[in-house]
């Protein structure tokens, strides 16, 4: 340690020293540098403390009672993950899915699996034609699975459909099979034709995907020959058999199958 | 005597800046004890500018694991920050003090501001080291709290340079002084005092922080639960870890960059190796999900398809993702394709084939069916613990927190 003596041999730097950095005049009192400094520093102390205090206080405040306007618009709302819900998805639409789903096994755990054209009459209360214009809107999402007359039993190109139809489930609840026969025969021969048709498709997507939630997924209708009938129009959906000649009798030997995005 | 003024003034504006660039990051962070969202400042400009998004680096220092301490104790932690504000406040007060004493201040001043004036810079130094090499990411209010600390360590050195001077010199005596050997050389205790008063103004503000605390016991498990927890299909993954104790699901999107940071935080955390994870991926890319009219990560889906491909190599095509999130969401925005070929390369043609599989494309699906049975919300990431659901902000600022309160064992 060194320190200032008047006893001491003089320094011989003391000069150079005094003359650069000794303060001019007496200067202040010693203690009120260091009470100034004391000062200054415990005020800027005692203010971020109690800022900081007043931060935490006025945050707890806020977590006990939120008051968040902008939270609460339906903007900043975070969506919650749900199936998708698609434009075709109309109150009458909607009715009619409701009735398959109640009607045809779909939900309520019935071990009874689908509906014949008597049921489809008595829920859907609608005629033939919109019937079909329901399900006008699903071309994108739909196919028409044909068949062989008189037949149920699914070709390669069926089952090369049915599999990238039912691949490309995206947001998709339901799948529907709505099979339908020809003319041709009576229409008790022609309801369990479709019956059988509807339940080919049916039992093509249990062994190929062997899906747990199939049951709850797959809704199906057999329309025999009896309600709505397909018309020439649907010769542009895509089809099983796009080369084959196409028409009335041809479009009905088939099951028409899709995905149904709405939700109930 | 012009240096010694010097370096007071330069002390004195070095700590006025620190303090501001620290209070206002412990301002954001305290704001975020409301677990809402906010703002963060993000600025060189000391209080300008705020900003929401992910990619924000001030957000990504604030919600690292490393920005508090303290962490399983108080939902949030400590913020480094709080102590900040207190030495800078310290070091403000004792600049003052070395300005207005005019060299009366005993030598000892001098040589305790010369220790103890680098201090701050020596946790910035550790702090530097880490948003380098661990966040990847410069926080303009930390590199604020950088350059001041840098500035003080700047005056300290100047100090030290000036007691060198004057170690060995005679002062005058000091006409007011109690004794000349105080006002010169100055008393032994005061180093002790000064020091003392530096732990204590570094400490105050942390101690009122965690006392003003409130209790968030009730809120950590108010945030629902799995409503169906059983994947019919098989079609989740596992993702391997070390010593999994406890089950968890994540709903993770590869190109999300807070997905990347909560991954990275439970790997600082050391907890993910004690967790027992099943993966769900779920990428906010319209490619694949449904639920959005637009993509918010563009290539998500191709690269959630790889990982479900990955077999044992699934953990690394996630963190790979992470790793290279920056150029894969780039790639992304301007050529999907190219993610494509990334992947090839990176982990062979039989991944890239396997996640071009229509079956592996229905595969995710079922990931997204699974996130819409249970009504999650449509944001990444999502962590449940067993069937509960851990609220979005108890995975960030209070995951360690969180995890004590509801499952200590993966702590340990």
């Amino acid at each position: 340690m060194s320190a200032y003596s008047p006893h001491q041999p003089p320094n011989p730097n003391r000069r150079a020293i005094d003359a650069v950095d000794a303060p001019p005049g007496g200067g202040s009192p010693p203690f009120l540098p260091a009470l100034v400094g004391g000062v200054a520093g415990v005020i800027v102390l005692l203010a971020t403390t109690l800022t900081v205090r007043a931060t935490v206080s006025g945050a707890a405040d806020r977590l006990t009672h939120p008051q968040t306007p902008a939270a609460s618009t339906p903007e900043s709302k975070v969506a919650v993950a749900d199936q998708s819900e698609e434009k075709y998805c109309t109150p009458g639409f909607k009715t009619v899915l409701q009735r398959v789903l109640n009607a045809c096994g779909l939900v309520g755990g019935e071990s009874r699996r689908g509906c014949q054209p008597a049921d489809v009459k008595t829920f859907a209360s609608i005629n033939d034609e919109d019937f079909n214009a329901l399900f006008t809107p699903l071309k994108d999402r739909g196919a028409v699975i044909m068949f062989d007359d008189g037949s149920d039993a699914l070709d390669p190109g069926a089952k090369k459909l049915l599999e990238e139809r039912w691949l490309d489930r995206k947001g998709a609840r339901y799948f529907f099979i709505v099979a339908r026969a020809s003319r041709t025969g009576s229409a008790d021969f022609n309801r369990t034709l479709s019956h059988k048709r509807a339940n080919s498709v049916h039992f093509f997507l249990q062994e190929q995907f062997k899906d747990p939630d199939l049951e709850k997924q797959v809704g199906m209708l057999w329309l025999g020959n009896e309600f709505a009938q397909l018309t020439k129009e649907y010769c542009d959906w895509p089809a099983s058999r796009s080369s084959a000649k196409c028409n009335a009798d041809a479009l009905n030997r088939s099951a028409f199958v899709s995905w149904v995005d709405c939700r109930l | 005597m012009r240096n010694a003024r010097f370096l007071a003034g330069l002390a004195l504006a070095a700590s006025l800046l620190g303090l501001l660039f620290a209070a206002y990051s412990t301002y954001d962070y305290a704001q975020h004890l409301d677990r809402q969202i906010h703002t963060i400042h993000c600025s060189f400009i000391p209080g300008a500018s705020g900003d929401t998004t992910a990619e924000n680096p001030c957000k990504v220092a604030l919600f690292s694991s490393y920005s508090a301490i303290f962490r399983a104790s108080y939902w949030g932690g400590v913020p480094i920050s709080l102590f900040a504000v207190g030495a800078f406040s310290f070091f403000l007060g004792f600049s003052v003090y070395l300005l207005m004493s005019n060299l009366r201040a005993p030598k000892r001043a001098y040589l305790f501001f010369g220790i103890a004036g680098v201090t701050p810079l020596m946790a910035s130094l550790i702090m530097f080291f880490i948003s380098l090499t661990r966040l990847h990411a410069f926080c303009k209010v930390c590199v604020g709290i950088y350059f001041s600390s840098a500035l003080l360590a700047a005056s300290a050195v100047m100090a030290l340079l000036h007691y060198r001077r004057i170690a060995h010199v005679h002062l005058p005596p000091d006409p007011h002084g109690p004794t000349q050997v105080d006002s010169a050389a100055g008393n032994p205790l005061l180093l002790v005092g000064w020091l003392a008063a530096l732990g204590l103004a570094a400490i105050l503000p942390a101690l009122v922080y965690v006392a003003a605390l409130p209790d968030y016991r009730p809120y950590l498990s108010s945030c629902g639960k799995l409503e169906v927890p059983q994947e019919q299909h098989n079609a989740l993954l596992k993702l391997p870890t070390a010593h999994p104790v406890k089950a968890v699901t994540f709903f993770e999107d590869p190109l999300c960059p807070t997905c990347r940071a909560f991954h990275e935080r439970l790997i600082d955390e050391g907890v993910l190796e004690n967790l027992d994870v099943t993966l769900v991926m779920f990428p906010l890319d319209s490619e694949c999900n449904w639920m959005l009219d637009r993509s918010l990560h563009p290539g998500a889906c191709m690269l959630s398809k790889a990982v479900l491909c990955g077999g044992n190599q699934a953990r690394a095509i996630l963190e790979w993702s992470y790793s290279e999130q920056d150029s894969l969401r780039e790639l992304g925005k301007g050529n999907p394709a190219a993610i494509e070929k990334k992947i090839r390369e990176r982990f062979g043609s039989d991944v890239m084939q396997c996640a071009q599989d229509k079956k592996t494309a229905a595969r995710l699906n079922q990931h997204l069916h699974y996130a819409s049975n249970n009504h999650i919300p449509v944001s990444t990431p999502q962590m449940f613990l067993g069937d509960k659901r851990i609220c979005d902000e108890d995975t960030d600022l209070g995951l360690k927190y969180t995890l004590s309160q509801l499952s200590p064992e993966v702590l340990r």
